[in-house]
């Protein structure tokens, strides 16, 4: 709304100049009593667009009134047969505008509107604005509706078990969807609006009696020190909100998946909507937590156990093993069992490339393959998997450019990194496994301890809304460990992940609860 | 924020020149590194060393079929071998005749020549005992005749010569020694010790003379540094049964009483105690061997459920062991009067002081240690036929 003054012609300041004032206080333009000038102020506010519809027409046949809205953002059809036939339609005298409205006009939400700020904001999410003759307000009408995307399952986070619904684009679908699954009155949503531009409604959802209050008057603040021309995706919000913004590792956890942010939501973390994309923010947020799938709590407990353990594993290995690879095969010889040597020194016989630039070629193709994948059209995609297993197995080692030994490497590496559940967390332990295989092949298997403590000390030091981003490791919460070195079923998640050192709504449910044949006894 | 933006970008400045240090770069491809699988020493005509070095040859295995051909007499390995006055000289010499750099790591199998052997091996042990490649657990053999002969073979079985000889010794027939056995060996209070002694099997009529096979054939004795003489396999079983070192044996008897007939067990467990005693100034050694296994082979009549033909049967091969075991005493301790029984060290742990007034004297007391044996067998397991088989039953014996 900042800008709005600047449109008025009422300020002469730059507009970076008011990006850089701590000072928010929103300029209100109070409409006048005359019709006629607020629809001309308006018409000046939105010219040169084509979408906005200024309607003039007599209600009752005589009151002259005007009816704005933008194409596309309001049902027209309803604005037909709800507005305008019944004010057009000639009626008894006497009758004010607001008991017209109250006796002829079938329209749930009506909100009278002040200032010129307000009737802007009406007009942007779809509301019409209907100004009439001696009325110094005006009237916005809840009849906003614009194209929305069914509901889809989330392609990123597909699973097998699980509800299969994901969230839209759209916030109000997103913010039904959280309420239908926590139906208590405790979730809270509040409203912010970020991007003087986009005008996007940012939401902040969490449940109140279980959230942690540091953690969300955080939040509050975090989300309000946000000056910034448009939001067009959360990831915006992200990076403007993020505790350490040069790390590799995120610190927010994203989804689009209603019961994934429920869960996080009952933990007592917060999580932030974000108008116009599927992708829903967590906070705080620890590295465990990112590991986890939501998968985990719907699959038996044993087998999550066990795929959480091959999962930490993998995860490790997507990070050291080209460089673990190439810090074996260059400096430490004797460490190979010898037969399996003799198979490696007689497939590496013809690689022309030392290990360290044998694994980077095959990483770094790896990771163009892997992006090209993503980004081609669909009906491309196939023909370029094809051609990328060619190029990168099957015909590089024939050709002789790297060895049998380092394809597996890479593919064990491709695949370990998308055992991840989460996207962003795969990025950064792919991104730092190129320094980690530089210090390798500098410096061998002492060069990738350097590396492991460099990274250890950085994970110890960055925190998410000032939680440990190693919790209940670092520091260590045994209690924590429940729902991170195995997932134990749900009749022993009996406490909630604790998240500072207040005193916070601890259990999450009746003590005792293991079910069996005699539990009744 | 900048104050954080300029550390990483230190540290990565750091990382940059750290690549461009002379001594990061001290790596070597595996492509630049000469495998050597076995080393043999012999001794040379005059005063030094003869050294070969088996060397695996990668491009022998194939790059394309991937390592799916190997074996089957194709040779895989080149033999390289330099004179010099020691090792250290002669490597350096062998390293003129190799383009890539000997790497020790991966050496398995030290082959000594026996003309070598009885030259005495203490300067060349240094060697392999200093340099930080050579394994500690590398196998140490003797050979008879020359020892670059066992390296030159092309085994049909394994892919290589010092392949065979490694797997040979970890089947433990004769003695495995590795070489810090051998170093402990040499340099303990016993001054002997004792390493598996390998002989070729000559090869059959119409095939090349590479293809012998090196077998363990006994084991060779060391007092001080230098090898006075060998032992039979048979012998040396019973070194086995005195150094607690047997593991699997198979003992095929005949019984006192048994009209025909062998039997055969495979004792499998073993418990082995040597307790070294001094009884009114006499030195004596009691071993205790309880030892059970299964019954393999019956070719006796006899029906090994009834317990007095059992117990029989445990005796003759308790004879049988006992035999072994003086066997090995009478060539061992009465021949050659070499300590590779360890006996030094037993009495130095259990009468430190007596022993430190015989120490200087060990070779003439050595000789005269008495071995007292006690020896149980149990045979647990007759196998899957309680009686023997393939007579008729009136013909077994049953009492």
């Amino acid at each position: 709304m900042r800008n709005l003054h600047r449109l008025l012609g009422q300020s002469k300041k730059p507009y970076f100049r008011s990006v850089q004032q701590p000072s928010r206080a929103a300029t209100t333009s109070p409409l006048s009593n005359d019709q006629q000038t607020n629809v001309e102020t308006l018409r000046k506010i939105y010219s040169n667009s084509v979408d906005v519809v200024f309607r003039s027409f007599l209600i009752g046949g005589k009151t002259q009134a005007t009816l704005i809205y933008i194409e596309g953002l309001s049902d027209t059809e309803e604005i037909n047969t709800n507005l305008l036939r019944p004010l057009m339609e000639e009626f008894e005298e006497g009758l004010s505008l607001r008991q017209l409205f109250e006796k002829k006009v079938n329209i749930s939400k009506i909100d009278a509107l002040s200032t010129y700020e307000d009737c802007v904001e009406a007009l942007s999410v779809g509301k019409p604005v209907l100004f009439h003759e001696g009325d110094s307000s005006g009237y916005a009408l809840g009849l906003n509706r614009w194209d929305k995307r069914a509901i889809e399952e989330p392609e990123a986070e597909a699973g097998i078990r699980g509800p299969r619904e994901g969230f839209t684009e759209t916030i109000s679908v997103s913010t039904a969807q959280l309420r239908r699954i926590i139906k208590s009155p405790a979730l809270k949503i509040e409203p912010v609006k970020i991007g003087s531009y986009t005008q996007t409604q940012v939401l902040i959802s969490y449940v109140e009696g279980i959230v942690d209050k540091n953690i969300l008057e955080e939040v509050r603040t975090r989300l309000s020190r946000i000056e910034i021309d448009g939001v067009l995706e959360s990831s915006y919000v992200e990076e403007m909100i993020e505790d350490n913004p040069f790390s590799p590792f995120p610190q927010v956890k994203t989804t689009e998946r209603p019961d994934t942010a429920c869960n996080a939501i009952l933990e007592g973390r917060v999580a932030i909507l974000t108008e116009g994309t599927p992708f829903v923010l967590i906070v705080p947020t620890t590295l465990f937590s990112l590991l986890q799938s939501q998968e985990d709590y719907y699959q038996r407990f044993l087998i999550s156990t066990l795929i959480r353990w091959l999962r930490y594993t993998f995860v490790t290995l997507s990070m050291l093993l080209p460089s673990l690879y190439v810090a074996i095969l260059t400096f430490h010889l004797e460490m190979v069992p010898t037969s399996l040597l003799i198979t490696m020194s007689a497939s590496r016989e013809s690689v022309p490339f030392p290990a360290l630039v044998e694994a980077l070629l095959m990483e770094v193709t790896f990771e163009v393959l892997r992006e090209a994948g993503v980004r081609l059209p669909k009906q491309v995609g196939a023909a370029v998997s094809i051609v990328g297993a060619l190029v990168i197995g099957q015909a590089a080692v024939q050709a002789g450019i790297v060895s049998a030994p380092m394809v597996i490497v890479v593919a064990i590496t491709g695949i370990a990194s998308f055992m991840v559940p989460r996207y962003n967390i795969g990025i950064a332990f792919r991104i730092l496994r190129f320094p980690v295989m530089f210090l390798a092949g500098a410096l061998g298997l002492l060069g990738i301890m350097l590396g492991l403590i460099a990274i250890l000390i950085h994970l110890c030091n960055l925190r998410s809304f000032g939680i440990p981003y190693l919790s209940p490791i670092a520091p260590f919460r045994s209690a924590d460990l429940k729902d991170v070195a195995m997932r134990a079923p749900w009749w022993m998640m009996n406490t909630r992940p604790h998240q500072t050192e207040e005193e916070f709504n601890q259990y999450r449910q009746a003590p005792a609860q293991k079910p069996g044949p005699d539990r009744n006894k | 924020m900048k104050h954080k933006a300029l550390i990483v970008g230190r540290i990565a400045a750091l990382l940059g020149i750290l690549q461009m240090l002379c001594g990061c770069w001290d790596r070597t491809e595996i492509n630049d590194m000469a495998l050597v699988t076995a080393a043999a020493i012999d001794k040379d005509e005059r005063d030094g060393i003869e050294l070969s070095l088996q060397v695996f040859m990668p491009r022998a295995l194939g790059s394309n079929s991937g390592g799916s051909q190997g074996g089957g007499g194709q040779k895989l390995t080149l033999v390289r071998s330099s004179r010099g006055q020691n090792i250290a000289d002669a490597v350096s010499k062998i390293q003129t005749k190799l383009p890539r750099k000997v790497f020790w790591g991966h050496c398995k199998v030290f082959v000594l020549g026996e003309e070598f052997a009885r030259k005495g091996v203490r300067e060349e042990m240094d060697f392999l005992a200093r340099h930080p490649q050579p394994r500690e657990r590398a196998y140490m053999f003797v050979s008879k005749g020359k020892a670059i002969e066992t390296l030159n073979l092309l085994p049909p079985l394994e892919r290589y010569s010092a392949d065979m000889m490694r797997k040979l010794s970890e089947l433990k027939i004769g003695l495995k020694v590795t070489m810090k056995d051998f170093i402990i060996m040499l340099g303990g209070d016993s001054k002997a010790a004792a390493l598996p002694m390998l002989d070729i099997l000559p090869p059959e009529e119409g095939e090349q003379p590479s293809q012998g096979v090196p077998y363990i054939a006994g084991t060779a004795v060391f007092k001080e540094d230098k090898l006075i003489g060998d032992i039979t396999l048979q012998t040396t079983r019973g070194v086995l049964w005195l150094t607690k070192k047997m593991e699997k044996a198979t003992i095929t008897v005949r019984p006192k009483d048994a009209k025909s007939g062998f039997i055969t067990i495979n004792p499998n467990h073993h418990v082995i105690h040597q307790t070294p005693r001094i009884v009114n100034g006499k030195w004596q050694v009691l071993l205790s061997i309880q030892t059970s296994g299964d019954l393999v082979q019956n070719g006796t009549n006899w029906d090994p459920m009834n317990l007095d033909l059992l117990h029989a049967m445990e005796a003759a091969v308790q004879d049988s062991i006992k035999d072994k075991i003086e066997l090995a005493l009478d060539e061992v301790q009465k021949t050659m009067k070499a300590d590779i029984l360890g006996f030094a060290e037993d009495f130095h742990r259990s009468y430190p002081r007596q022993w430190g007034r015989v120490k200087n004297r060990w070779d003439e007391v050595y000789p005269t240690i008495q071995v007292k044996t006690d020896i149980h067998v149990n045979i647990r397991r007759p196998g899957l036929s309680t009686v023997p088989v393939a007579i008729p039953e009136d013909e077994v014996k049953k009492k």
